[in-house]
């Protein structure tokens, strides 16, 4: 994809968005407990976590809906006024909401003038939207007219409409078909790219890694997990491969250099021993004549990473647990 | 403050262009008026014309003297029975009468007390009144002839009686009657805009909450704007509701008085309005009435959208946990009518000073007289406490708002929302 944003972090690192140590406690739970974050301007940053994990508190903290009990936050470099900044933030819930009964460019336009959109201004930009979206005919509709999808992309536009420097979308593709999935998933590039940043909370993995620069994992309030997708896949890989051979010499002795993991037909999943390293592993396996076809790194998935780290389950055992 | 305005308008607006709006502003004050002319012609209605049998054992009562009364009124009839009494007692009902009575062996100057009236079905209290009056003027007729009066004398004796009509000197336009009336229905008008308006304010915030607008709405305005922009906003409603009436009466009042003579329906509606406007200072009444319609509104809105911020969707919650605020204003209506009956009293003063039933009882006090049955201390300390009282509940409110529009789940107790109110943020 034509985003560039993975590759200005090294050069003028500009934050929109830092948390310093954020708390928030209700009577029972630390919904965020001590949460610190950076956020680059322009970036798709994933902010992902189990259900519970005090995500949506966190977000609530952003868009000025909580105020934190304790901690900072700096908005585009200024502390964070929430009257003032939240014109600047565009935030879509999970729970979409809009009202059932109003018509559909009268209600847009007043959510548009809420982020302090002028009249004007505010109904040009709808009509742009609208055609783009291939909505333009919905205007005198009502919400309860339109199928899920429908108010999907509504809400969408809603969000966007007064060109946030911040959007944050919580699950946006719920519910979409994938035409309507690629569509705003091409518009969430082409906001970026435009200079917007896109805070992205999902519990959808793939999404991730295809999507975002950037993530955060978060767990019973705490942050147990922050870097771009490439390093942390890196960071947590556990030297297993996968390696394509006619046949799996004998292994005789505990000598090997690796373990192996699982096999279907042809293709074998191996773990290269603690010492040892790939190249050992193809030496043995020359060595036995084996006819190899294909030797590549298994790097762990954000999934696999994400269970990993909420439930504790390493990559290896998910292996064992397919093998049993 | 822009964005109140944003909120306001779109509550004014989406509300009074609503076809209930408008059907409900002019069906309203029809039904009411129909309900008060209604009731009353439906009451005469209602009271049955009793054919009664009467056997005499006193000897007294000529079919002269009955046939005398029947023609005097058609509310009742009776008939003298002279032959087969005993077998009139057993078929009274099979020769057409709804009951009898016996009237016993006495002398012309003794008293008849609780003389049975036998029937085989309860009638009214009202039916069985008129009975009572016709025989009452049949006895009256006959202790008079036993005393040897004329028409004339009897005459004297029954009708010239002493009549009071209560005139206030230092307001010579005073009517007690008209007041009473402007104060029943400025205290039901009132309490029925609360509670019709309030209930709305509930469901709306109820409807905002369970779409999930709410979380969009104050992602870009605070909370507490949101909630004072409904208030608000429906407040107006409400006004605009009763100036719409206020317009409509003036309307009549200056047509009638144009035309000059009183007639038809129309007339009759112009020349009681005349009534009321001469007794009534208007301007003081219209003034309070908007001053106390308002802060009533706002005292109780807030309450109800708290309620309705605390809630989900199911409107059983909603009623069990308004059920205390719902009280309070029926508790009102009920002092408000011992207040008309004694305006200056030591429970109409309090009550009238005391934000939770003021809207209501000062209302139902004002028609009688400012600033003779109503002084202006207790006017002034009203308006203040209803203020301060509406500031009060709109920032309790706030606070609970805050927590329920986006707490999902069980239903809160009061005592919860009470935390909620008073913990420190």
């Amino acid at each position: 994809m034509l985003h560039t944003s993975k590759f200005a972090f090294q050069h003028n690192y500009m934050p929109i968005l830092e948390l310093h140590n954020l708390r928030k406690y209700f009577a029972t739970q630390k919904a965020v407990d001590d949460i610190s974050l950076s956020i680059e301007k322009g970036s798709i940053f994933g902010l992902l976590g189990p259900n519970g994990a005090g995500k949506t508190t966190l977000i609530r903290m952003i868009t000025g809906i909580f105020y934190p009990d304790q901690g900072q936050i700096i908005f585009d470099g200024k502390k964070f006024d929430p009257l003032n900044d939240i014109e600047n933030i565009g935030y879509m819930p999970e729970e979409r909401g809009l009202y059932k009964k109003m018509k559909i460019g009268e209600q847009t336009l007043y959510l548009a003038q809420l982020k302090g959109l002028n009249a004007t201004d505010a109904t040009r930009k709808i009509k742009e939207w609208f055609i783009k979206f291939d909505m333009h005919t919905w205007w005198n509709k009502k919400v309860e007219d339109l199928s899920k999808g429908m108010s999907q992309k509504l809400q969408f536009v809603i969000t966007v409409l007064h060109e946030p420097k911040l959007i944050i979308l919580d699950e946006p593709f719920s519910g979409l078909d994938p035409v309507n999935t690629n569509l705003i998933k091409d518009e969430i590039y082409n906001l970026a790219q435009k200079g917007a940043t896109i805070i992205f909370s999902t519990h959808r993995m793939e999404q991730v890694e295809e999507i975002c620069d950037h993530i955060v994992l978060v767990n019973k309030g705490q942050k147990i997990l922050d870097g771009t997708v490439q390093k942390v896949r890196q960071d947590f890989k556990e030297n297993i491969f996968s390696v394509g051979v006619d046949q799996m010499p004998a292994i005789l002795n505990g000598n090997t250099p690796f373990e192996v993991l699982s096999n279907k037909e042809h293709l074998f999943v191996v773990r290269i021993k603690d010492g040892s390293k790939p190249n050992d592993v193809l030496q043995y396996l020359l060595q036995q004549h084996a006819n190899i076809h294909s030797f590549n790194e298994i790097l762990p998935s954000l999934n696999d990473i994400f269970i990993r780290l909420v439930e504790g389950t390493p990559l290896s055992r998910q292996f064992q647990k397919i093998n049993d | 403050m822009n964005k109140i305005l944003l909120i306001i308008k779109r509550e004014y607006l989406t509300r009074i262009r609503k076809r209930t709006f408008i059907i409900s502003t002019i069906l309203f004050p029809l039904f009411y008026v129909l309900i008060i002319f209604g009731s009353g012609y439906l009451a005469s209605k209602s009271i049955r014309k009793l054919k009664v049998a009467v056997i005499d054992s006193s000897g007294l009562f000529t079919p002269s003297l009955v046939e005398n009364v029947n023609a005097k009124d058609s509310s009742s009839y009776l008939t003298l029975i002279t032959s087969n009494q005993d077998s009139l007692k057993h078929n009274y009902s099979s020769l057409g009468y709804d009951g009898y009575v016996v009237i016993p062996a006495v002398r012309w100057d003794e008293k008849i007390d609780k003389l049975p009236f036998k029937t085989n079905k309860t009638h009214g209290i009202a039916s069985v009144m008129e009975v009572q009056n016709k025989l009452n003027i049949a006895w009256g007729k006959i202790k008079a002839d036993s005393l040897g009066m004329d028409e004339r004398k009897r005459s004297i004796l029954n009708d010239k009686n002493i009549s009071l009509k209560e005139e206030n000197e230092k307001n010579k336009e005073a009517n007690a009657e008209i007041a009473t009336t402007i104060a029943y229905v400025c205290g039901i008008l009132i309490y029925v805009i609360m509670l019709l308006y309030g209930s709305q304010v509930m469901m709306g915030v109820m409807e905002e909450k369970t779409n999930r607008i709410a979380e969009v709405v104050i992602s870009s305005v605070r909370p507490f704007q949101l909630m004072l922009g409904k208030i608000i906003g429906i407040g107006l409603v409400a006004l605009t509701q009763f100036l719409i009436w206020i317009t409509f009466m003036l309307i009549i009042y200056n047509v009638g008085k144009a035309s000059g003579s009183a007639t038809g329906m129309m007339g009759s509606l112009a020349g009681g309005l005349q009534n009321v406007f001469t007794s009534i200072n208007m301007p003081i009444l219209i003034f309070f009435f908007i001053f106390y319609l308002l802060g009533g509104f706002f005292f109780y809105s807030s309450l109800y959208a708290a309620i309705g911020s605390a809630v989900n969707e199911d409107m059983r919650e909603a009623q069990s946990l308004s059920f205390p605020v719902t009280m309070l204003i029926i508790f009102s209506i009920i002092i408000m009518s011992s207040a008309i009956i004694d305006p200056g009293g030591d429970l109409a003063v309090w009550a009238s000073i005391i934000p939770f039933s003021s809207p209501i009882v000062m209302m139902a006090r004002i028609p009688f007289g400012v600033p003779e049955t109503v002084p202006w201390w207790q006017l002034t300390a009203s308006m203040v406490a209803l203020i301060g009282g509406f500031i009060f509940t709109t920032w309790f409110a706030g606070k609970i708002y805050r927590v329920g529009i986006l707490m999902y789940g069980k239903k809160p107790t009061w005592k919860e929302m009470l935390k909620w109110a008073f913990r420190k943020s």
